[in-house]
């Protein structure tokens, strides 16, 4: 009996393996690729060598002063006398602790509400969660706890940039949660309200919130009562914030089945139960690349704050450019710090978006 | 029997659902009335121990600044309230060019992650990543500051062919001064639109009726540009040339736009056109691939299938990201502010709130603004959802 | 629900103060600091320096009341305040003093419910040119792009005075100084103008200051002073003479360094003021060692003149209307007697 024998499988055709082959199709398959391939070149060309020059190879890195920037390319001796104003704001020296410990309380929190138990996770690390906020509060104030008091003026930095972005999507994340509920609600005094605070917030742009908060607000309060910058800013993040918010989560109960609704209510479930047992849980899981992004946005747009004088990252660095010792126009080497800084923050969080979404894309597109 | 279906079908009276929605609302409409009563009796009382006017009175006293740039006659004696025509009049300008570039650029980007060239994918991508992920404020420094500021001063600037000046200043080129006969080429241009929409109409229904094709548009490009140029030769050329030219310290003549203007622009464009590569990256991949073959096993070509199959499915996840793309784009024009673009924010809520300390009714009245034109730009987008949507049949 | 409530409340409660009414200086005492709204950065009258610690002439009449006040000088809290927001923290009770260049209007003055303590520097609003566009004077700038640095009232009197003299221009305002200098510098603009201490500043900035020089030509006047809350005259009594006392101390010829010698043993005014003789602090409600510890810690108007924006500045503004009245200046202090 004769076996089969399948002949040996030939090689792949010549024009498509190999190195020149590889260039010729990535690159250069047509009379139109190929333009562009050498145009893309040669601007690369143009543009390279005098950046990294200035950037890395005439730049200077010695000294904390500015007379001891004396090559022609970049001064990062400015960033490096400034770092600490940069990341702290002008929070005392032997204090600084207190901040590591809240940002390393949130990276903690963050952590535990992804790797604990489900049980665990609900008793323990949601209400430590919407807790965070006020007790970072209470560690950076001082004064309840006995420690000694450091006003919010002398908060800053990028440090207030992410503590007071994540202190504002903490709080908003159960009131754009009401928010998106109301506007689904059958009462319509309910739904309309929740209709304007969502589109009031999203259709004002956040530079004027913030006047709002600067120069309107302390108008709103009762005479004699004095509400901290800080804390107004914080409320007008956590609203826009919330406008936000509450679209994505009213994608979110869209996207969850019908079927959920009926099969929880034939349960004899109440409506709080059903909402908040069944929905949310989906509702949040649908939602988490969105509200990543919306996150993303929000924390981009801390930097507005500038306009309105609170010393977050982006303005310490216009205080740094004014102060009489520093007058040489360090702003290319400032900006391009704080732009790198954002950017890492930004992309690795839209990286862990995009992994979210392609871990919670189950369909089945090619 | 009959007496327990009694029973349930009378509940409690807090347990109807219907008084509880009643009472619900009744509470929310005292809170926010309360709410509201005490906001508006603090504020009256602040002001008026802190000495400020209210009302809008000062909208009608003379400014007395000077506005950078204006698209309508405007000097210090006129009003704060032209002032406020003239910051919206620069919004709605910067937020139209930026748009219209955004859209350009984003579809250009998006459609350019599936090219064959490796080399344009990654500029794609670095693109889409680098200034999707910059705050945008930075951003308008870069343009400004970097890029803009680096150009020669205006003795020395680059010109094309003596009419078209760049330099620090701006950008400096001819404008047109319409003479007797105008009139006949701008009719010429609105009957060459007119029938070009005609036609289009016309040729689609040829279409549905017999399924032959018209070259829908080389016509229409044949009409846009040869009836303006047989209206132009007919009346002989009714417009002269405005030539900018370099007089004392500035150029004078022509028509200038201000470095500001292009650095918001620029900024605005690659900012919101990598978000909107981003979405039609999405929209693109949305659809499904057996699209693409069943349109190739038709004998489509490439560029139809994109043009007849793709996009059309595509813009159906792409409108609705559009729209908010767009609504964004038009609140963070009022970034302007840090380079000094005189823009509805940098005028009226920069230098008229600093003169008249009226905060309320400036701050009132801007967001007053936003809020309709972002409302207007959802009504016609939605719109144009409607029309691309998924026709059930 | 209810632990949700109380943990809002409480950083409600953290948030929220209520300015007592009792009376400034019985604030100030009880919160042993004071507290004082400055600019979120002004070269030479109040800026921030690598390790937070603010200085400059503004912040110097911060410290001065501190001094008067509580004896220390460094018992200041800053409050970095935006032109818009700073008459609204002073009318609040935010801050208990308002040191940020801010020019003395009548209209402030009268209609805002607040009160100028004094002047402690006089400025003016003036021009600077690259040199070589070979303009001698204003007047010869028809035509020009102007480059403002963003004020309350720097554009109103650069339309004024342009349209008074019949010259066209273009206005480019900016935010904050280092834009403008950046566009001054890419020459985005002929002519850039501020109030002149601001100028100075922004002529060092350039990558070459000989390249530019300031025109003659002062436009408008700006008498920059501190600011209190109407309706408080003890508070505004010692703001006031605490000012003056650094005017006065550099009359009567005493610095930091010779404080200690005119306290024990200087000529009758000085140790008036110095509050061995007489009871010049006691009238004010403060401490007799309140002038002392000005100049102790502070040090008199030409010290702080001259640290901050003088010759041992980078600034190197020279004093001219700031000088003592009998210098050729007009900072002119009543006697404290």
């Amino acid at each position: 009996m004769r076996t089969f024998k399948p002949l040996p499988s030939q090689p792949a055709p010549k024009e498509t393996v190999g190195a020149v082959n590889w260039i010729r199709e990535n690159f250069f398959s047509s009379v139109g690729n190929s333009l562009a391939t050498l145009a893309i070149l040669m601007l690369l060309a143009i543009i390279l060598p005098p950046a990294i020059d200035w950037l890395f190879l005439s730049a200077n890195w010695q000294g904390v002063t500015q007379a001891d920037c004396t090559k022609d390319g970049a001064c990062w001796s400015f960033v490096k006398a400034w770092s600490k104003q940069f990341f702290y704001g002008s929070y005392p020296s032997d204090e600084l602790w207190r901040i590591n410990l809240c940002l390393l309380a949130l990276v903690a929190v963050i952590i535990a509400s992804n790797v604990l138990h489900k049980d665990w996770r609900n008793k323990i690390a949601i209400p430590l969660f919407l807790a965070l906020p006020f007790i970072s509060i209470v560690i950076l104030d001082g004064r309840p706890i006995g420690l000694s008091f450091v006003s919010t003026d002398y908060w800053g930095g990028f440090s207030l940039n992410v503590l007071l972005a994540a202190a504002a999507i903490i709080i908003a994340f159960p009131l754009s949660f009401l928010w998106a509920l109301g506007r689904r609600s059958d009462m319509p005094m309910i739904r309309s309200v929740c209709v304007i605070l969502i589109e009031f917030f999203r259709g004002v742009p956040v530079l004027a919130l913030f006047f709002m908060g600067s120069v309107m607000l302390p108008l709103f309060f009762p005479e004699g009562t004095n509400v901290d910058k800080l804390l107004r800013v914080w409320i007008v993040l956590t609203l826009f914030m919330s406008g936000y918010m509450a679209e994505v989560f009213r994608g979110g109960f869209q996207a969850v089945p019908k079927g959920q609704y009926e099969a929880a209510d034939s349960l004899g479930l109440s409506f709080w139960q059903k909402t908040l047992l069944i929905i949310l849980p989906q509702v949040i899981k649908i939602s988490m690349p969105n509200i990543l992004a919306t996150f993303v946005m929000l924390f981009k747009n801390t930097t507005f704050l500038l306009i309105i004088g609170i010393f977050e990252m982006l303005s310490t660095t216009q205080t740094a450019l004014t102060n009489s010792n520093w007058l040489g126009g360090h702003a290319t080497e400032g900006y391009l710090f704080v732009a790198l800084v954002f950017w890492i923050c930004c992309f690795s969080m839209s990286m862990i978006s995009s992994s979210i979404e392609r871990k919670l894309d189950t369909s089945h597109k090619k | 029997m009959s007496d327990h279906r009694q029973v349930s079908s009378s509940p409690s009276f807090f347990n109807n659902p219907r008084n509880r929605s009643i009472i619900y609302q009744a509470l929310l409409i005292l809170g926010l009335g309360y709410f509201f009563y005490s906001i508006v009796s603090n504020t009256l009382a602040n002001m008026e121990a802190r000495g400020i006017k209210s009302g809008y009175d000062f909208l009608f006293t003379t400014a007395g600044f000077d506005i950078l740039m204006s698209l309508i006659p405007y000097d210090a004696t006129h009003t704060y309230g032209r002032t406020f025509l003239v910051g919206l009049l620069n919004t709605i300008l910067v937020s139209t060019i930026g748009i219209i570039l955004a859209t350009i650029v984003g579809f250009v980007m998006g459609v350019a992650h599936f090219s064959h060239n490796l080399l344009i994918r990654k500029v794609a991508v670095i693109y889409i990543e680098i200034f999707r992920n910059i705050p945008l404020l930075l951003q308008v420094f870069f343009w400004y500051f970097a890029v803009l500021a680096a150009l020669p001063g205006a003795r020395q600037s680059l010109s094309l062919g003596e009419v078209i000046f760049l330099n620090v200043r701006g950008l400096y080129f001819p404008g047109l001064v319409a003479q007797t006969g105008a009139t006949f080429v701008y009719a010429a241009i609105a009957v060459a639109i007119t029938s070009i929409y005609l036609l289009r109409r016309w040729a689609k229904k040829r279409q549905d009726r017999t399924g032959q094709q018209y070259p829908v548009f080389s016509t229409s490009l044949a009409i846009m540009f040869g009836l303006p140029l047989m209206a132009l030769i007919f009346t002989g050329f009714p417009f002269t040339f405005d030539i900018p030219e370099l007089k004392g310290f500035n150029f004078r003549g022509g028509i200038t736009v201000i470095p500001e203007l292009m650095a918001l622009t620029l900024a605005l464009t690659m900012y919101t056109g990598a978000f909107i590569a981003e979405a039609v990256r999405a929209g693109i991949q949305a659809v499904p691939h057996g699209q693409t073959e069943a349109a190739r096993s038709l004998g489509l070509k490439e560029r139809r299938i994109m043009q007849l199959i793709i996009v059309p499915q595509a813009m159906r996840v792409i409108v609705p990201l559009l729209n908010s793309e767009y609504q964004s784009l038009v609140k963070n024009s009022t970034l302007a502010t840090a380079i000094g673009y005189p823009d509805l924010f940098t005028v009226f809520v920069g230098t008229t709130l600093n003169q008249t300390g009226q905060a309320i009714e400036i701050v009132f009245m801007t967001m007053a603004v936003y809020f309709v034109v972002n409302m207007t730009i959802s009504f016609v987008m939605n719109r144009f959802n409607t029309s691309v949507a998924l026709v059930e049949r | 629900m209810k632990r949700m409530i109380s943990v809002i409340a409480t950083g409600l409660a953290l948030g929220l103060s209520f300015g007592a009414q009792a009376g400034t200086l019985e604030d100030a005492v009880k919160r042993g600091s004071v507290s004082c709204g400055v600019s979120t950065g002004l070269a030479g009258f109040s800026q921030k320096d690598e390790n937070g610690k603010w200085s400059g002439l503004d912040v110097d009449v911060c410290r001065a009341v501190a001094a008067a006040v509580l004896g220390d000088a460094d018992k200041v809290q800053y409050k970095p305040l935006t032109a818009k927001e700073r008459f609204t923290a002073l009318q609040s009770g935010e801050i208990d003093v308002l040191s940020r260049n801010t020019t003395w209007t009548h209209t402030r003055d009268t209609s805002l419910g607040l009160n100028f303590a004094g002047v402690n520097y006089y400025d003016g609003q003036g021009f600077m040119v690259s040199k070589d566009l070979g303009v001698k004077s204003a007047l010869e700038l028809d035509g020009a792009a102007v480059c403002i640095q963003a004020g309350t009232t720097t554009e109103l009197n650069l339309a004024d005075y342009f349209r008074a003299n019949g010259i066209t221009y273009k206005a480019i305002t900016f935010d904050t100084s280092d834009q403008t200098r950046a566009g001054f510098e890419s020459g985005r603009c002929d002519v850039l103008t501020s109030d002149q201490s601001q100028l100075y500043a922004l002529r060092i900035g350039l990558k070459d200051p000989s390249a530019a020089v300031v025109l003659p030509e002062v436009i408008s006047k700006e008498p920059l002073g501190p600011v209190v809350r109407q309706g408080d005259d003890a508070w505004f009594n010692i703001v006031r003479w605490s000012l003056m006392a650094m005017v006065e101390a550099e009359f009567l010829g005493i610095d930091s360094s010779s404080v200690d010698s005119a306290k024990a043993d200087g000529n009758p005014s000085q140790k008036r003021l110095m509050g061995t003789e007489g009871d010049a602090g006691e009238k004010l409600g403060i401490s007799a060692e309140w002038a002392y510890n000005i100049v102790k810690q502070v040090g008199n108007y030409s010290e702080s003149f001259e640290r901050n924006v003088g010759q041992g500045s980078p600034l190197k503004i020279a004093r001219g209307l700031n000088a003592q009245w009998n210098n050729g200046g007009i900072m002119y202090s009543s006697p404290v007697r």
